[in-house]
């Protein structure tokens, strides 16, 4: 055989699994591999650590199941689908969170984040005390429970904050076996991971291609074409583009030993994590022309397969000359109007200045003590998929450097300024360039700016004018310590469009919105999702459309309550599950964090 | 949605609880734990069963399902299924598996170790 034949056969036999040596291939091991996709959630927890050493927190006799199912006509998981283990790899004590993708395909609802989230502030607690607990998270899961839309989505923005507090204490370590692959919201927490570990049949995007197709059409997105999925978001291009660290095949022995290393590593260095890395983002997003954008392969060669050097400058795709340029570019077919409010809000807050764009679809105003920060429409964002105002690739990365920014500024200062999230966001950006880049990552930075902020002590406010819908609202506005929103029919928060829900859930609209009236987080009116415990005051305006001076001062003085209402709270996200609405309609997520406390550290089971 | 409830003599004592499955699509999960007392003090002669099931209008299929599994397999307790449209082949298959985690026949004073 020649050479490169040679190579062929050796590439080939190592993703069946094989041991390549020189000339010799050892297929015995081929043989005895065990899958690991096959396993179900608790049986791949236990196969990762050490033998005898698992025990199940919160289980299924604890009975611990959403109470939002059953009233829709669903059978409910006794543990909601999520297993947390304790137990120890290579010795060292950790605690796993593993989805159990067939029940809801994995979805987060309220009671299946709320554990996630307890478990890594548990590990977090533990750390502190010095005793370092790393986490690994078996993420299979297609996103939010849009059973339990907005506190499914609301659950995603806590479990993303309790990572990144567990995160630079003790690593938190990705595992995205396949097959339902690790999507939605769900993703972003990926983005934020210590270490990503994943197999060819593992996936990793925000949005999934039916979705994409749904939004923007086949043109667009061509769900059913897998080659093209897997060429887009599969396991092996993540890694060979840096978005992933460790790709391994599908057997429980290998996935064990990658998991043990990225255990024994400890956690990164602060400002080395991918999500921190805004220089890398950037340089990206700088090869990227989307009037012309690569094929999936070109990238690997374009960025690279690190995530820590950023790419020199384009080398501009190579264009096939005379190529007409893709059609979306031109006329991109998208259901979202771009909508003026957020516009008009930082332009009326900033009382006296002018909001001064960042990039085109980002506006920013500097008042005294304040920096306000709005997502726009800019119908000329060459990122044709955020021309409506959409949250995209260059929006996160320009939100994420506004926050470092900001954090860095005021480091010195006696008293660090209050940042406000205007929002109106008629979601992420669905398209095929977004989610080739790893939209999830670009949000997970905005993610990770956001919180670092709030950490250091900045009062973040969340101020919903508009629509504050899904990833959108995950990358600007939920990792705030207040929210507020203005108390009218335009103002929407939630996991997904109230047309693509129904058609995902199987429902009509009519349905949906029937639904909505006896349980809280389906409902779409505003004054419903105000009852779900974190929003932190409605405000009555005369118009959230055109705003009278007398609307801006009610909502300038509401802000000044929030921000002062930051400074002397948690730092964190816990105050949503204090007040008295959390206590009404967050029962059972307060029932997951006192269980899981409860058995922490318990050395048997009951 | 339906919830049916379910009483069949039995007489063998689960040694501990038992949970297997899943509720994902043709799957369900099954959760048994021994309950020993028929509520009034005395030794319990039924097994008490909850099935709630995402498929509505199989009520004679489940009792004839089950009767012919506790026929068979008497074991007492609470046993709780949580059913995504399994088959009766299936849901037997499941029940069986609890059946034998559950070490029924075992001394009754081995304790469970989950």
């Amino acid at each position: 055989m020649t050479p490169a034949t040679n190579a062929a056969r050796d590439e080939a036999a190592r993703a069946l699994g094989a041991i390549v040596g020189g000339q010799s291939i050892d297929w015995e091991h081929v043989l005895h591999r065990r899958s690991f996709l096959e396993l179900d959630a608790l049986a791949r927890a236990e196969a990762l650590v050490d033998d005898g050493t698992i025990r199940v927190l919160s289980g299924p006799f604890e009975r611990l199941e959403s109470p939002w199912l059953q009233p829709q006509d669903i059978t409910p998981q006794s543990d909601d689908g999520v297993v947390i283990a304790r137990g120890t790899i290579g010795g060292t004590a950790v605690v796993i969170a593993s989805i159990e993708q067939e029940f809801q395909g994995g979805g987060i609802g309220e009671v299946s984040g709320a554990k996630i989230t307890q478990a890594l502030r548990l590990a977090a607690a533990s750390s502190r005390q010095g005793i370092p607990v790393p986490a690994v998270l078996l993420l299979e899961t297609g996103g939010v429970r849009l059973q339990e839309a907005n506190l499914g989505l609301n659950a995603v923005a806590e479990i993303c904050s309790a990572l990144l507090e567990l995160r630079a204490l003790a690593p938190v370590i990705g595992v995205v076996a396949g097959s339902v692959g690790s999507f939605g919201g769900v993703s972003i927490a990926t983005g934020l991971c210590t270490h990503v570990i994943i197999t060819p049949e593992g996936r990793i995007g925000l949005n999934g291609a039916a979705v994409i197709e749904q939004e923007a059409g086949a043109e667009e997105f061509d769900s059913s074409d897998r080659s093209l999925i897997w060429a887009v978001v599969g396991g092996e291009q993540r890694r060979l583009t840096g978005l992933a660290d460790t790709l391994v095949v599908d057997d429980a022995a290998e996935l064990r030993d990658a998991v043990r290393e990225a255990v024994a590593a400890g956690p990164a260095s602060p400002g080395s994590h991918r999500s921190e890395r805004l220089d890398v983002l950037d340089a990206r997003l700088a090869t990227l022309d989307p009037a012309n954008p690569p094929e999936p392969r070109q990238l690997r060669e374009m960025w690279g397969d690190t995530y820590g050097t950023p790419p020199a400058k384009p080398a501009a795709p190579p264009a096939s000359s005379g190529a007409e340029p893709r059609p979306g570019v031109v006329h991109s077919r998208s259901s979202m109007q771009p909508s003026g409010r957020g516009r008009t809000w930082i332009t009326a807050l900033a009382s006296g200045t002018t909001p001064r764009p960042v990039i085109g679809s980002v506006l920013r105003a500097d008042t005294d003590g304040t920096t306000y920060l709005a997502v726009v429409p800019d119908p000329h964002n060459p990122f044709y998929r955020a021309r409506q105002g959409q949250v995209g690739l260059t929006e996160c990365a320009a939100l994420a450097r506004q926050f470092r920014e900001i954090a860095v500024d005021d480091a010195h200062r006696a008293e660090r300024r209050a940042i406000v999230a205007v929002v109106d966001l008629p979601s992420q950006a669905y398209g095929r360039i977004e989610e080739m880049a790893g939209l999830h990552q670009a949000i997970a930075a905005a993610v990770d700016a956001t919180e670092a902020a709030r950490v250091a002590g900045h009062p973040i406010v969340a101020l919903v004018v508009g629509q504050a819908l899904s990833g959108g609202f995950l990358a600007h506005g939920l990792q705030a310590s207040q929210i507020l929103a203005l108390d009218d029919p335009g103002v929407v928060i939630h996991a997904m469009h109230r047309q693509a829900a129904a058609h995902i859930t199987l429902r009509t609209v009519a349905q949906l919105d029937e639904l909505g009236k006896t349980i809280p987080p389906l409902s779409y009116d505003i004054r419903v999702w105000a009852t779900l415990g974190f929003c932190d005051s409605l405000l009555n305006v005369g118009s959230a459309e055109s705003p009278t001076h007398d609307d801006v001062q009610t909502v300038a003085q509401a802000i000044s309550g929030a921000v002062a209402r930051a400074r002397s709270g948690p730092a964190d996200l816990s105050n949503r599950l204090e007040s008295a609405d959390a206590r009404k309609n967050r029962k059972a997520s307060r029932a997951v964090r006192d269980t899981l406390s409860r058995q922490w550290n318990k050395h048997s089971g009951q | 949605m339906r919830t049916l409830h379910y009483q069949f003599p039995a007489s063998r004592n689960p040694a501990r609880r038992a949970h297997v499955g899943v509720v994902g699509s043709g799957d369900l999960e099954v959760l048994v734990e021994p309950g020993t007392t028929d509520g009034c003090g005395g030794a319990a002669a039924h097994a008490q069963v909850r099935v709630r099931t995402s498929v509505e209008g199989f009520d004679e299929v489940w009792q004839a399902t089950l009767e012919r599994f506790f026929a068979r397999t008497p074991v007492l307790g609470n046993w709780e299924l949580n059913d995504a449209g399994a088959t009766p082949a299936l849901v037997t298959l499941r029940m069986e598996q609890a059946a034998e985690a559950t070490g029924s026949g075992d001394t009754p004073d081995s304790e469970e170790a989950s």
